[in-house]
């Protein structure tokens, strides 16, 4: 008797697990749910506050019902790629500006132009230098959701000790060469007496803080024809100052020594370039006192690398699922002054525009940079140049090779990567 | 049915499920890659995906990163099997010595083998960080300088094979040990009434009746060797200047970074290729043994 009922009570509640499931009783009430998945490499503090939004926009939508996937970024772009290809992958996801171009000649993102047309999302409210990494062949392919430069961070506690102030005795970040070079000597050497353990300024990413300054000497990525440019004057004269910062001036803390970011969190470094999405690191720490600022000007005019995180959605969804994304993606970018909140600038002037923003003084201060902002190239082959350049900028701060020549077998390299490239992607088995 | 044929279809029943996946995951892959490295095949354009021979090959064999790579995974095979093979022997004669508590020594020395490589290589990341590792402390506790283990382009490989020996060296202990103690006692004995004890017993009785399981420690940890890169990829990602970088990571690289899947599996097959000759040294050398 008691095994006829244990196996009743089981009947009936896979029964009502499968009613739920199917979404019958949403059918019912005229409301069926539509689910979008949505993926992402958010997997930091950021996340939660993605997870926030997600949640908000669930219950105010209670006939879409969104889920979200967090896959680190070191594999995200693998299996995005491997599971869209095959019309297997989420129904909306994020991708950087940067690899727009791999993603968008792979062939399954949808052109979104109709959702800036009628869809709510209004172009002029974007930069136009961040709206065009979504444009491929007259179509646009995302909705960037926020813009992330990189930046300076520096210890106002270690600035204010090195008399690093303005006329009201507030800290005051470095804004050009000269101001630069003092503020990470006097850091280094607070009192006048050095201090091995302590440094005014680290390198963190070698290659993204590169690419951060090389814009400043009116360096590139590529000339005007498309190809590898990357031992252009502008560069070698930035991978130059960076070097010297070591070999000369022994302002930065040997090469062997990789922990700049980690320096910096532990007070032992006062500056360092790093992105805006680094915030989220640095609100969990007590006791660390802090400023964002644009990058100094160590060039010959303002500029500094940036990316944005793009919404994008798959080819092949069905119309309520299309609608349902479209929604989902309007709703993300109105209320991206939450997602602000995670360490990122939104890309949305209006947004920007204001108090709440402003308040964000790291993120305000990012921001200050867009109009001198860089993205990286547009172009497939991007991780070959990437690791070119992470070659180049360590033989150089190893002082182990000039810049010139440092360079020059970057771009040797860079170029061969674009030439295979562009025949492999022009003609079936294409020639090399 | 006769109960032959029961036996029979039993046997078969007991192999299916290791058989499937062996079909699924080894056989098919293997394949499908053969096919792959005869192709153009890169994710990012599927519309220019062709056949083109031997070309990938062609041009793996003459890509300068790909010539690196190979030096790189000699040079840890050079580094790695030889000193493997010295302390898992060490192990191993220190173990069968012992006249008690040998199980649990055993055990104890067997237990990192036990670890997967990510749990190592996420420990040996804090023994070697610069500022606030172990080995760190310990030199600076001693008043030395600290020692850049991972970011030193000279450094960084001897510190992936001391990880390396680390994680391997208890397995390979415990197949020699296994080895040791089925070498007859009376060997020993009629070496020692001979006057051949000690050094000269090891070199004249023990190590030529290991000589079979020390050829098979050689070869398949020379094959491990070749298939280097979890490792790297967890302790160094490749670096200082791709100084670890193996092959088994540029191909990964090629495949997942780079979305190039022809020429990655042209690639593959070439690193099966060079492995493929030790494994069929090994065969050759053992059946010459035997004979």
């Amino acid at each position: 008797m008691r095994i006829r009922q244990a196996l009743y009570g089981l009947l009936a509640t896979i029964l009502a697990i499968l009613v739920v499931r199917s979404g019958w009783i949403g059918a019912v009430r005229g409301r069926p749910q539509t689910e979008i998945s949505f993926w992402n490499g958010f997997t930091g503090p950021d996340g939660r506050v993605m997870l926030e939004l997600i949640r908000r926009f669930n219950r105010e939508n209670p006939d879409l019902k969104v889920s979200m996937q967090r896959i680190a970024w070191g594999t995200y772009y693998n299996k995005l790629m491997v599971a869209a290809v095959n019309g297997r992958g989420p129904h909306v996801f994020v991708i950087h500006a940067s690899a727009l171009p791999r993603m968008h000649r792979a062939g399954f993102l949808e052109p979104m132009d109709s959702l800036y047309r009628e869809g709510g999302v209004p172009e002029e409210d974007f930069e136009p230098i961040v709206l065009r990494t979504t444009e491929f062949d007259g179509h646009r392919v995302g909705v960037p959701l926020d813009i992330h430069p990189q930046g300076l961070y520096c210890n106002t506690d270690m600035l204010r000790e090195a008399g690093i102030v303005d006329e009201r005795g507030r800290p005051k970040p470095p804004t050009n060469r000269e101001e630069f070079l003092r503020a990470a000597s006097l850091m280094m050497h607070p009192r006048g007496a050095a201090n091995p353990d302590r440094y005014g300024f680290a390198l963190t990413h070698w290659q993204n803080n590169y690419q951060s300054v090389f814009p400043q000497f009116g360096g590139r990525y590529l000339d005007e024809r498309g190809n590898a440019d990357l031992d252009n004057p502008g560069n070698v004269e930035a991978l130059e100052f960076l070097g010297r910062l070591r070999t000369e001036k022994r302002l930065i803390p040997p090469p062997d020594n990789q922990l700049g970011w980690i320096g910096f969190r532990q007070k032992k470094v006062g500056m360092v370039f790093d992105g805006v999405y680094m915030l989220g690191d640095l609100k969990r720490l007590e006791g660390l006192h802090y400023v964002g600022a644009p990058m100094p000007v160590l060039g010959h005019k303002p500029g500094t690398m940036a990316d944005s995180h793009i919404l994008c959605m798959r080819k092949g969804l069905s119309e309520r699922e299309r609608d349902g994304v479209a929604r989902f993606i309007r709703f993300l970018s109105e209320n991206s002054l939450d997602w602000a909140e995670a360490g990122q600038v939104p890309a949305r002037r209006s947004v920007r525009n204001t108090d709440r923003f402003r308040s964000m003084q790291v993120q305000h201060a990012f921001s200050k940079q867009i109009p001198h902002m860089v993205y990286p190239p547009r172009i497939v082959p991007l991780f070959e140049m990437g690791l070119e350049i992470n070659l180049a900028v360590e033989r150089v701060i190893r002082g182990r090779m000039g810049a010139k020549e440092s360079l020059r077998i970057a771009d040797e390299n860079a170029q061969k990567a674009i030439d295979r490239d562009r025949a492999e992607s022009q003609a079936p088995g294409g020639g090399r | 049915m006769s109960s032959r044929k029961t036996r029979a279809l039993l046997g078969w029943a007991y192999l299916l499920p290791y058989a499937t996946l062996f079909v699924l995951f080894v056989l098919v892959p293997i394949v499908v890659a053969a096919y792959l490295a005869v192709m153009q095949f890169d994710l990012t354009s599927p519309r220019s995906a062709g056949f083109v021979g031997f070309r990938n090959f062609v041009d793996a064999w003459k890509d300068e990163y790909l010539q690196r790579a190979f030096v790189v995974t000699a040079k840890f095979a050079a580094m790695m099997v030889p000193s493997l093979v010295v302390t898992a022997f060490a192990l191993a004669l220190g173990l069968n010595a012992m006249p008690r508590g040998r199980n649990t020594v055993r055990a104890l020395v067997f237990l990192p083998t036990m670890f997967t490589v990510a749990v190592t290589g996420i420990l040996w990341q804090w023994f070697y960080n610069l500022e606030f590792g172990l080995f760190n402390f310990i030199l600076r506790n001693l008043g030395l300088a600290p020692v850049p283990w991972l970011s030193d382009k000279n450094i960084a490989m001897p510190s992936i094979v001391l990880m390396s020996l680390w994680w391997t060296s208890g397995g390979t202990a415990v197949i020699l040990l296994a080895g040791l103690q089925n070498i007859p006692r009376m060997f020993h004995e009629a070496a020692a009434l001979d006057g051949a004890d000690g050094w000269r017993g090891f070199w004249s009785v023990t190590f030529p009746l290991l000589r079979p399981v020390v050829l098979f420690v050689v070869v398949t940890n020379l094959i491990g060797a070749f298939q280097f890169f979890p490792q790297a990829q967890l302790l160094t990602g490749g670096g200082p200047e791709l100084a670890t970088r193996g092959v088994v990571q540029y191909i990964y690289e090629t495949a997942f970074n780079g979305y190039r899947l022809g020429y990655a599996a042209a690639m593959s097959w070439m690193l099966a290729a060079v492995v493929a000759v030790f494994g069929f040294l090994q065969f050759w050398l053992m059946r010459k043994e035997a004979s």
